[in-house]
């Protein structure tokens, strides 16, 4: 194991009645955004709870900040920052009684930059938590998690029913954040919109398996949809690293996982565009290439 | 525990600062009609006494437990620095003494109530302390069944048991000759039954109080 990892997962499995996460591995090293996407059931909420110890692997082993989990998750629990969208703060207490209580349990805890906050995301100290929508009291999370300047912020699927204006506020603040290069977060999500604008590195999840996982630029730069137009009677010879055919006609759109010009030449005059896929389209394709694959 | 555990445990207590004082003031009425002088208030008064002291159990253990974890408050709880053994010491030491306290005040009151008022017979105390322990233990039954239950079935099965067992304490306690033939006695018979049956409380009281530290803090998944 690389010891410098602020997240690693080996081999692990763990099986519900309905659902079974398999033969999982990841790392995240320090300074690096990791966007998790997988659709809804995917098992990217199983995932962050073994990587915060809230459940045990049946098989394979999770450290966080090198603590195996679930054993030492107190210790580890200590630099590390967990948002969820379903977790609620306690109703009955304002915004300043959690400030107040998260103070005092981090010594890491940056007043000012609370204070900041408070302002920026127009939070009021002295409302009960009960009284919050649901876009302020994620804010409200959101604050209490990053004030206290953990070295690692696990947040699963934060921005899940915020407004575009929200949504951007609290991305600028994951960006800010991130100015500190020995933090690092793990962000779940399926907004590819999102994950597209924030993340460096990319993991995709389906159906308890990893799909793939690589920096983003590297997703960007290897997948292409390429349209061809082939003359009557010309057949599409066998071509490697095509996981996407679609054929209407005379034309074809060909999808590929690892683009090169040796691939333009090889189809030579029959292309006629070749388009760079947004992330959403390149998480589509890649997990119905996986399923097709672990289909067969 | 560290100091993170006695902050959650004053939080406990904070948050339910105010059920306990009305639980105190309900109780302390209750036992001042109690003392009225006739059969009909003594049995209306200890009737509201007894009610209060049993409901203000359940509300505790349902707010400071199965409510946190249905309001999904619990994820927050969890997401700081505790293991599940601090979690599960947390909630028995802190609503174990959120609910102590207006527990120990109406069983004092209890005492006094038998001592001073004017034509009730001592010889009712044994009896009386019997069923306030009793109370105890059964309040820690409810409240090792919520760290327990991960569903409302299960807690609201543990509420009914709770209420059905002081009707069943009574039922079976109360007729025992060592306690029915002295309860107009002019002053307190402390029998050896007397000492047994505290001591039995006093036994369940603690492995109750136990069982959560050898199965819910044990858990693999705590959520």
């Amino acid at each position: 194991m690389t010891p410098q990892n602020h997240i690693e997962l080996r081999s692990v499995r763990k099986a519900f009645r309905y659902f079974t996460l398999d033969d999982l591995t990841l790392d995240l090293p320090p300074g690096q955004i990791m966007g998790f996407v997988g659709p809804n059931g995917a098992g990217k909420s199983t995932t962050i709870r073994l990587a915060m110890g809230l459940i045990a692997p049946d098989a394979g082993e999770v450290r966080l900040l090198g603590h195996a989990m679930p054993e030492h998750q107190a210790i580890a629990k200590r630099d590390v920052a967990f948002v969820s969208d379903d977790m609620k703060l306690f109703p009955h207490a304002t915004v300043g009684w959690h400030m107040n209580f998260i103070a005092s349990i981090y010594p890491g805890w940056d007043a000012t930059y609370a204070a900041t906050l408070v302002k920026r995301f127009n939070l009021k100290p002295e409302q009960p938590v009960k009284g919050l929508s649901h876009g302020e009291h994620v804010k409200a999370l959101l604050l209490l998690s990053l004030a206290r300047r953990p070295r690692v912020l696990i947040l699963d699927e934060p921005t899940s029913g915020l407004d575009p204006v929200a949504r951007h506020e609290l991305l600028s603040e994951f960006m800010d954040v991130l100015r500190d290069d020995s933090r690092s977060i793990l962000f779940s999500s399926h907004n590819t919109v999102d994950v597209e604008r924030i993340s460096d590195r990319i993991t995709f999840i389906d159906r308890g398996r990893l799909v793939d996982s690589r920096d983003k630029e590297d997703f960007l730069e290897r997948w292409r949809r390429i349209q061809l137009q082939l003359e009557p009677g010309a057949v599409l010879p066998e071509l490697p690293n095509i996981v996407g055919r679609v054929a209407d006609g005379s034309f074809v759109t060909l999808t590929t996982n690892r683009f090169s010009t040796a691939l333009i030449e090889q189809l030579g005059s029959a292309v006629r565009e070749v388009h760079r896929m947004s992330l959403e389209e390149i998480f589509v394709a890649s997990v119905f290439h996986h399923r097709e694959v672990a289909g067969s | 525990m560290n100091s993170l555990t006695y902050k959650l445990i004053a939080k406990d207590f904070q948050q339910h600062r105010l059920l306990i004082a009305g639980t105190i003031a309900i109780g302390l009425v209750s036992l001042l009609v109690a003392g009225g002088g006739t059969t009909l208030l003594f049995n209306l008064g200890m009737l509201c006494w007894l009610t209060a002291i049993a409901a203000y159990g359940c509300v505790v253990a349902m707010l400071g437990i199965a409510t946190e974890r249905k309001e999904r408050s619990l994820l927050f709880v969890l997401s700081l620095p505790l293991g599940y053994g601090d979690y599960v010491r947390l909630k028995l030491v802190g609503l174990m003494l959120c609910f102590f306290v207006p527990w120990a005040v109406l069983t004092a009151g209890a005492v006094v109530l038998v001592l001073a008022a004017q034509g009730m017979p001592d010889g009712i105390l044994p009896f009386t302390i019997l069923l306030c322990g009793f109370l105890l233990t059964n309040f820690s039954m409810v409240l090792s069944c919520a760290l327990f239950a991960r569903s409302e079935g299960v807690m609201t099965l543990s509420i009914i048991v709770h209420n059905i067992a002081i009707s069943i304490f009574i039922f079976l306690i109360g007729p025992i000759p060592a306690f029915r033939d002295h309860l107009q006695d002019p002053a307190p018979t402390w029998g050896s039954e007397f000492w047994t049956v505290l001591a039995v409380e006093g036994a369940v009281f603690v492995v109750i109080c136990s069982l959560p530290y050898f199965v819910a803090a044990r858990r693999r998944d705590f959520i």
